[in-house]
């Protein structure tokens, strides 16, 4: 008996050690240095502006499914052949799941991002003040890169520059012309009303109007549904709110008779009926197989449908209430940024900045991402054929910029809105689970908890 | 026993239809790789013009080579190391019943049910502090613990039925304690530690949720975390995608079938014992 | 399996039968015969290469999960200490206690019918167990055991799309009706990725219900066949009983493989749509890394953790008891 006391005793001492081991933190997890957004104090010139001449290796981390990036590092390494490029790929759900950690723990020279702001927060993300001073890049439209500053108490739109662009994109609506002209859609819908006619055209043909991507965590229909906030209201208020200013609610009157009118859409069966399962590759299949008359999507896609379908797509902004009234658009630089520990910073920015300054780059950003070059307001531009619809979708920024209509995309208020908040929402919506009013407010109460906390 | 005609039959339309449930959709998953890339098959159609092409296509863009390579490397790191520990601690538990050896046992039995998301967010910054992040070692050093409760276990009941007189023969021989261990009590195990050779393997090989958390380069990454890559990757081309699924099944298929028997015994062991 | 399934047998220091007859202490005199304080520090060295390994892999992020629970962290900046906070949250927030409840529905698809198709099976082709038809059955069954369930999840997503062969097969019995994409779909998407679960688990349940009714003697159906008994109650008398043991089994891997599901759901839905399909493991995942709400995925993981052992031991008692 002795002797088996004495062995728990052991047993005992060995497992009382051991647990002092693992309990050897027993304060707060974490660093214990704030990092807040430092405005840079340092003069331009401290600054390197080439890639140098040594051997070096970009780690690059990219969205799947969009070839532009990937042309341009390739064209970069052929003009700089020090340079070679690692890029990495994933879906874009992924990379905002993924942005945080990958910045600080394995932090890439050139990243494509989503939203900045929790980035910028926790200190992962390189300020590139000086390289926009050192380059100029102060001196493109301000409008430009607005999306992509970050102020000192975190709300987006003004303060330091934390990310750049490789092309300013700009989304519509697609359509499919030999569909159109099934409906005896011959152009454009000039308004809202002409725009649900077609639809309802569409529905009695037994065409499908729009076969939108809204399945996984993909909200697609965020897409329509911001294009009827602003055709119902004004744009400021919903920048204020994707940029997290102070008070900014989404749950609006405007806001509200947007979402009604997709659930009438909804209700109407303008949408595939299976939107909830469809990814936007499905989509994109399903309407080059000409099995869908509209999709609400982005220039990014214009060079890929001059080379499918040449000839058969159009493309128009959404239309206002009133006829002639204005237009607007969700319209963001596909935003990259630098890792604030990236292992070559400087040549990430030279890259930046050739990419928006080199004749042949913004060649393959037009052709390939068919969306318009960052940079100067008198830079090269290539010249585009007519009847294409990179053509129309560059001639609708313009539109764009001369009725101030630019949104950044609702789903990039914060970083995990989007797949937490607006996609489960407009899935639900789909499902005729939830209301209007109960969906904004849903949205509302999850953005505020996400910047609480 | 004779079994009745009637009964005879049924009982092979259920195998049957057993069966097709299973490879049902593996044939869907084939036939859909031979269709055009891009393109959106309906169902199970054969194309009119197989691209036998996508699998070579497939190989390629997966990196098939290196990523098998990566799976044999973690595996590898995993099996070896937690067959020979956890054979040593099975010893020491089942047979020389150190003092305190039921507590040990507990200890390692309360791991038995974990599931591995409980303990997902610290191991991250645990291997980040380390240093490994994004390495393959990321995977191999947690992996042997999680899979200690279980090779603890199942080498302990192994251990537990060797009869005391071995290890007191071996000793009249005059080996000390680390011999009788090498040459007498390994040997006996080799077919507990062969079962649990293949169902380590396996475990290692299909391991997902520590791959898409600590390594995000799919070249360092077990056979089933690259496959999640791969989809990342190119989940907007079906067929490509029922390619590239197929030819990283295809390594452990080929094992199975190989090895089938000892496959079959040791997981119904595994979840009989274990 | 992603994870080593419990064990089946709780009573693991009960000497095993065949042994029976050795006394305990013969033995621990006959291992002690060296000097046996040396004989104990070896011991315990035997011990210490796989204690270290599980102390620091396992037990300690064990420990700082529920340390990490108790506070508000985003990972990287500082953490502020919120005590119970987390729990009062998940307990409270419908997308946090939502996706047990999801798992708790997913037991249904991943064991019940498993286990109850298993038993069918195995009762029906028990006579012809040995035939060749049951041997290459045996193989193939088992294959979904084997695969990755990544490569499970992207298999039955193509499937279950909206013209992926599911459909198809409806369509072509004449229920064209009642086609859907099963995965994008309110009500059919949980049930659907619960299938995906079933399909991995049959062969294993059938198999392992199978080996166990190999061993049940043959002179017990001999007896109800002399007393007029029919297959039913031949079922339900014999065969059941008799597979107490394997049917324990299969409920608690196929349970814990509910409970803890995540590359499945991964895969194939993301937990859509809406949060239909959002399971507790994936949740952690999503609220430690893509929202970086650490310490609230540190709540959810205790629960999960806490909820695994609530399920598991009961099911275990009960066996142990019908033992003793």
């Amino acid at each position: 008996m002795t002797h088996n006391l004495a062995r728990k005793r052991t047993a005992l001492v060995a497992l009382a050690a051991s647990g002092a081991f693992l309990v050897n933190a027993c304060s707060a997890p974490g660093t214990t240095t704030e990092s807040t957004p430092q405005a840079s104090t340092q003069t331009s010139a401290s600054v390197q502006t080439t890639c140098g001449t040594d051997n070096i290796t970009m780690k690059g981390y990219f969205e799947t499914g969009f070839p532009l990036p990937k042309a341009l590092t390739d064209e970069f390494t052929k003009q700089f052949p020090n340079v070679t490029w690692d890029v990495r790929e994933d879906q874009f759900a992924v990379i905002t799941q993924n942005a945080l950690r990958v910045l600080a723990d394995d932090p890439p020279d050139l990243m494509r991002l989503p939203s900045i702001q929790q980035a910028v927060k926790a200190g992962v993300l390189l300020n590139l003040d000086e390289y926009a001073t050192a380059y100029g890049w102060d001196k493109w439209p301000a409008s430009q890169l607005e999306q992509l500053r970050v102020n000192s108490a975190g709300a987006r739109g003004e303060g330091s520059l934390y990310a750049q662009g490789l092309n300013y994109s700009l989304t519509g609506v697609f359509y499919n012309k030999d569909l159109a002209a099934k409906i005896g859609m011959t152009e454009a819908p000039k308004t809202l009303a002409e725009l649900d006619d077609a639809l309802a055209k569409a529905k009695a043909a037994g065409i499908t109007g729009i076969a939108q991507f809204n399945g996984g965590a993909t909200g697609g229909l965020a897409f329509p549904l911001q294009n009827l906030m602003a055709a119902y209201g004004e744009t400021a208020p919903i920048n204020d709110w994707i940029f997290q200013k102070a008070g900014a609610n989404i749950n609006t009157e405007s806001n509200l008779k947007a979402v009604q009118h997709l659930q009438k859409w909804i209700k109407a069966g303008y949408f595939a009926d299976d939107v909830n399962s469809l990814d936007y590759a499905a989509m994109m299949s399903r309407f080059t197989g000409g099995k869908s008359l509209f999709i609400f999507d982005g220039d990014w896609e214009s060079g890929n449908f001059d080379k499918t379908m040449p000839g058969k797509v159009g493309f128009f902004l959404m239309p206002p209430l009133e006829a002639g009234g204005k237009q607007a658009a969700m319209s963001a630089p596909l935003t990259f940024g630098v890792s604030a520990k990236a292992a070559h910073p400087a040549c990430a920015a030279f890259f930046l900045n050739w990419v928006a300054t080199n004749q042949t780059a913004r060649e393959i950003t037009v052709k390939i991402g068919g969306s318009h070059p960052m940079g100067a307001q008198d830079a090269f531009m290539p010249e585009v054929a007519k009847d294409t619809v990179t053509a129309q979708t560059l001639a609708a920024g313009t539109k764009i910029g001369v009725d101030n209509g630019g949104m950044d995309f609702i789903a990039n208020a914060t970083s995990s809105i989007y797949p937490k908040s607006w996609t489960p929402n407009l899935q639900k919506l789909v499902a005729g689970e939830v209301e209007p009013d109960a969906l904004l407010k849903s949205v509302q109460t999850d953005y505020e908890s996400q910047i609480k906390g | 026993m004779i079994a009745s005609k009637r009964e005879t039959v049924i009982g092979r339309i259920l195998l049957i239809l057993l069966m097709l449930w299973t490879l049902m959709p593996f044939v869907s998953l084939f036939v859909t790789a031979l269709h055009k890339s891009g393109s959106y098959p309906a169902g199970v159609e054969w194309p009119a013009d197989p691209q036998w092409g996508n699998f070579a296509l497939a190989f390629q863009s997966a990196q098939m080579g290196a990523l098998v390579w990566s799976s044999v490397q973690i595996v590898l790191g995993v099996v070896p190391i937690s067959l020979v520990i956890a054979t040593m601690a099975g010893y020491a538990i089942g047979h020389l019943r150190v003092p305190g050896h039921k507590l040990l046992l507990l200890l390692f039995v309360f791991g038995l049910t974990l599931p591995f998301e409980g303990i997902i967010t610290p191991l991250y910054y645990q291997i980040r502090d380390f240093g490994l992040l994004n390495t393959r070692w990321a995977i191999i050093l947690p992996l042997i613990g999680l899979f200690m409760p279980f090779s603890v276990y199942w080498m302990r009941a192994h251990f537990v039925n060797m009869p005391a007189e071995l290890s007191e023969a071996a000793e009249v021989d005059g080996a000390n304690r680390w011999q009788i261990f090498w040459r007498v009590h390994v040997p006996l195990a080799r077919p507990a530690l062969s079962s649990l050779g293949i169902l380590l393997f396996l475990w290692t090989w299909n391991q997902f949720l520590l791959t898409v958390v600590l390594v995000n380069d799919p070249l360092k990454r077990t056979a089933a975390g690259a496959l999640g890559a791969f989809q990342g990757q190119w989940g907007t081309d079906i067929p490509l995608l029922c390619a590239g699924s197929l030819l990283i099944m295809a390594p452990t298929l080929l094992v199975f079938f190989i090895f089938q028997r000892q496959f079959v015994a040791a997981l119904l062991q595994g979840s009989m014992k274990g | 399996m992603s994870q080593p399934p419990a064990p089946s047998h709780p009573s693991w220091d009960r000497p095993s039968p065949h042994f029976g007859s050795r006394a305990v202490g013969a033995r621990r005199g006959g291992v002690h015969k060296t000097s046996p304080r040396r004989g104990r520090w070896i011991g315990y060295l035997f011990v210490v290469p796989a204690l270290a390994f599980y102390l620091v892999f396992v037990i300690r992020p064990i420990f700082l999960t529920v340390q990490y629970s108790m506070y508000d962290w985003n990972g990287v900046t500082r953490a502020t200490w919120v005590g119970a906070g987390n729990y009062l949250k998940v307990f409270a927030d419908p997308t946090l206690y939502g996706p047990v409840l999801n798992a708790f529905e997913l037991i249904i698809f991943f064991s019940f019918i498993p286990i109850t198709l298993g038993l069918v099976t195995a009762a029906t082709v028990r006579r012809i167990a040995e035939s060749r038809l049951a041997g290459l059955a045996r193989t193939i069954v088992f294959i979904p055991q084997v695969i990755p369930l990544v490569a499970a999840g992207i298999i039955w997503s193509w499937l279950l799309a909206s013209n992926g062969l599911v459909n198809q097969l409806l369509r072509a019995i004449g229920l064209g009706g009642i086609t859907k994409a099963w995965l994008g779909d309110f009500g059919t998407a949980l049930p659907a990725v619960g299938m995906i679960g079933a399909w991995v688990q049959l062969g294993l349940c059938t198999l392992l219900l199978l080996a166990g009714m190999s061993k049940i003697d043959g002179s017990l159906y001999e007896a109800a066949r002399l007393d007029g008994a029919g297959p039913l109650r031949e079922f339900f008398s014999i065969t059941l009983p008799s597979l107490r043991q394997e049917i324990v089994v299969c409920v608690t891997v196929t349970v814990i493989a509910a409970l803890s599901s995540f590359d499945i759901i991964y895969i194939s839905t993301q937990g859509g749509p809406g949060n239909s399909t959002l399971v507790p493991g994936l949740q952690i995942f999503y609220l430690a890394f893509s929202e970086n709400r650490v310490g609230l995925a540190s709540a959810l993981a205790v629960t999960l953790m806490v909820l695994v052992l609530a399920v598991v031991l009961p099911i275990q008692l009960l066996a142990r008891e019908d033992n003793e």
